[in-house]
């Protein structure tokens, strides 16, 4: 049971995850993704290996497809795996295998991978893709945050008379650095989804001053000081 | 105004990273853990191109102190920012700049070095050591837990004005695969080192579990089983 979108910004190249699951931080399944080289998610019964490997293969420059074909030779136990996989041209491909529980597949379109596994029905990769295409001029983490709540209010992971908690959720985003521009988690919460868009919404406040203050530290204020200065805005 | 130790089980050679703070979401702060390579943590004012940068020159082959120095000539703030590096042989450097506020220091102490700024005292270097100490036979990321727990005892961040909140809070470990083999984080929280002692106890309860699922899909029961297997366990009753 989970639901993941796999992005890339047409415009800036931006790479990035966003994804809920009923399991626990389920943020450590996601590091395939890596500037100017490509973004992948392995879910379902996860193959922890398999997102190392894509990064490598993407970097060596093999495409979406042929990456996914590599993975899949990789492992016996391919059929349990739901897989995604977008190069940085933006080519998308995935795979939801037979193995895979409850309703399972995917929506795939330039520069995005809807997926998930153990949903309530088709509408939820659905709802994630629309969400995520509702709007293509916004950054990455907007679109890929409103892609996962789309999921959710579609219904999200379960049977149509039983709901499955979101009890995880994580959202990543490089653009040309060796480290993310943006990588947020919640690890263990009743309504996960919730609590990462309140996650979001706090550390978005912050974001612009946690920059400025590791680029020029002689002139930054300290945190408390700043945080005074949002009060005072907000009021 | 941050707390955190790099420490090595001596047993296994699995390296890990204890960090909180009062900023938010610090464990998306933490790319300088690399398995097989060693750890880099850049803390205070950070540089977000030093620990990766660390980590490769780490894996080319340098020491850690030289890979200090390096980062050093790299970087014209070196003064704001406080460092601590260890390779997966347990050598360490450290450094604390002369531009990071508040009470600011480091400390290495056999198979770990505990760093911070903003905190009441040195006190807090000692609680996390002690901490770390404590139970040497216990997986590495329950060493670190405790010894995160140990600093904030000991008074963690703050001055003679009071207490400052730990906001966020994360540990990793790396051992031989190429994925941290425990990750956990706390992003926004008002106590979050109690609340990633939460986090951990509920992963270590299914990180079984969920290793076994990948190898094995064919033979996985499914998670809400477990859960409630896990849920009767608990409460004392057969399952």
């Amino acid at each position: 049971m989970t639901y993941t979108i796999l992005g890339r910004c047409a415009r800036t190249g931006r790479l990035g995850i966003g994804i809920a699951t009923f399991s626990i931080t389920v943020g450590r399944y996601c590091y395939g993704v890596k500037a100017m080289t490509g973004v992948t998610v392995s879910q379902a019964f996860a193959h922890e290996r398999n997102n190392q490997l894509a990064l490598r293969l993407l970097a060596q420059g093999f495409s979406a497809g042929a990456v996914l074909q590599r993975l899949m030779g990789n492992d016996r136990h391919a059929s349990y795996r739901q897989i995604g996989v977008i190069d940085r041209d933006g080519t998308a491909v995935a795979y939801s295998g037979p193995g895979t529980r409850g309703w399972s597949g995917h929506v795939v379109g330039e520069n995005h991978v809807a997926f998930g596994n153990g949903l309530v029905g088709p509408e939820v990769a659905e709802a994630i893709a629309a969400g995520f295409l509702a709007e293509p001029a916004a950054d990455l983490e907007h679109r890929l945050l409103c892609a996962i709540e789309a999921g959710r209010d579609a219904g999200g992971q379960g049977t149509r008379d039983r709901h499955k908690p979101e009890r995880s959720a994580a959202l990543r985003v490089y653009s040309h650095h060796p480290y993310a521009d943006i990588d947020l988690r919640v690890d263990l919460h009743a309504t996960a989804v919730e609590e990462l868009r309140r996650v979001w919404t706090e550390y978005k406040k912050y974001e612009t001053y946690y920059r400025d203050r590791e680029r020029n530290p002689k002139g930054a204020i300290g945190q408390e000081a700043f945080m005074a200065t949002l009060r005072a805005a907000e009021a | 105004m941050t707390y955190s130790i790099i420490g090595r089980c001596a047993r296994t050679g699995r390296l890990g990273l204890g960090i909180t703070t009062f900023s938010l979401a610090v464990g998306g702060r933490c790319e300088g853990v690399a398995a097989n390579v060693g750890i880099c943590k850049t803390q205070a004012f950070p540089n977000r191109t030093n620990d990766p940068l660390a980590i490769g020159l780490l894996a080319q082959g340098h020491l850690p102190v030289r890979v200090m120095a390096m980062l050093a000539a790299n970087d014209s703030e070196h003064d704001y920012r406080q460092i601590a590096i260890m390779d997966r042989e347990g050598r360490i450097a450290a450094h604390t700049g002369s531009g990071t506020r508040g009470w600011s220091g480091h400390r290495i102490d056999g198979d770990c070095v505990a760093f911070g700024n903003g905190l009441v005292g040195p006190q807090v270097l000692a609680g996390l050591i002690a901490g770390f100490s404590a139970r040497p036979d216990e997986a590495l990321e329950h060493r670190l837990m405790r010894a995160l727990e140990g600093g904030r005892d000991a008074g963690g961040q703050g001055d003679a004005t009071g207490h400052r909140p730990e906001r966020s809070a994360a540990i990793k470990v790396v051992d031989r695969v190429d994925y941290p083999e425990i990750d956990v984080r706390v992003d926004v929280h008002a106590t979050a080192v109690e609340e990633l002692r939460r986090v951990l106890e509920e992963f270590k309860a299914y990180e079984e579990f969920y290793r076994q699922r990948g190898r094995d899909p064919a033979r996985a029961i499914p998670q809400d089983l477990f859960a409630k297997q896990l849920e009767a366990r608990r409460a004392g009753r057969p399952s």
